[in-house]
């Protein structure tokens, strides 16, 4: 089977999920990388990417999705369950190092991975001083 | 876990409590894996049986692992999930904020509720769930029986 990784979009605005018994809080592996980025990786098996929604706001970093497991007939009888699909949903905060505008997205095999760059240092801007 | 029989398809009585079984594990930062390496297998990955009147379905949780990492086998009736979950590759010596999800080697192994056809069994990883699917032998199909 194709390997597939999507890319995924991340947007500015207000999370709309409502927290309910069936969402689950993903696992997460937070880390820096050597060029000084922060990396988030979030297992959200059975996710689909269409039902991905990761936002930023106000400094609020919120990953939302939906993951089902697959359909299966009626028929069959439940010996032994271990594990349901079920909403996702996990909220972050983002230091103001971050810079939003940069976040990049990828979702493969039930993996979602950010990664949150810094922003360049600001430049330094020299005050000038009038003479009153 | 939970061995739940002739519970209808969609039910799952137990759930809340293992969505709480599953949120104190993480908060308590309990290493999943830890368990995997002791005998007879642990508790990941955490698996759903089906049984069907023509075939058996195993459904495994098992995100982040690459297909080739992955190692499923048949002896009988009983079903061995074997793998191997890899750290970030870009980690390295990289300072972690957070580290819940765990990494290592697992082992778990499935008895079978039925006999089944070990040539056709046929498993597939999509979206980070491996769906194995088990055909049962011939003797352990439904029978309809002809009353004379």
């Amino acid at each position: 089977m194709a390997k597939r990784e999507d890319k995924a979009r991340v947007q500015v605005g207000r999370p709309s999920e409502v927290v309910d018994e069936e969402t689950f809080s993903p696992l997460v592996d937070v880390y820096e990388t050597e060029d000084g980025a922060t990396m988030l990786l979030a297992e959200i098996p059975g996710a689909k990417a269409e039902t991905l929604d990761i936002r930023v706001d106000k400094g609020v970093l919120t990953i939302a999705a939906d993951g089902a497991l697959p359909d299966v007939s009626e028929e069959y009888v439940r010996t032994y369950s271990g594990f349901t699909g079920g909403k996702y949903f996990r909220a972050f905060a983002l230091s103001d190092e971050i810079d939003r505008e940069r976040i990049e997205a990828s979702l493969e095999e039930g993996l979602l991975k950010l990664r949150l760059p810094k922003a360049a240092a600001a430049a330094t801007r020299k005050i000038e001083v009038k003479e009153i | 876990m939970t061995a739940l029989f002739r519970w209808p398809s969609g039910w799952d009585p137990t759930g809340t409590l293992r969505h709480m079984q599953r949120e104190m594990d993480r908060l308590m930062g309990r290493d999943l894996f830890a368990e995997s390496r002791s005998i007879g297998g642990g508790t990941y990955p955490p698996v759903n049986v089906l049984n069907g009147p023509e075939d058996i379905l195993v459904q495994c949780e098992v995100a982040g692992v690459e297909r080739a990492d992955l190692d499923v086998s048949i002896t009988g009736e009983t079903l061995v999930i074997r793998g191997s979950k890899k750290p970030p590759a870009d980690a390295g010596k990289a300072r972690f904020h957070r580290r819940e999800r765990g990494f290592g080697d697992f082992n778990r192994t499935v008895v079978l509720p039925d006999k089944v056809d070990p040539g056709a069994v046929e498993a597939e990883l999509h979206a980070g769930i491996l769906s194995i699917r088990l055909p049962k032998s011939e003797a352990a199909r439904p029978r309809q029986i002809e009353v004379k």
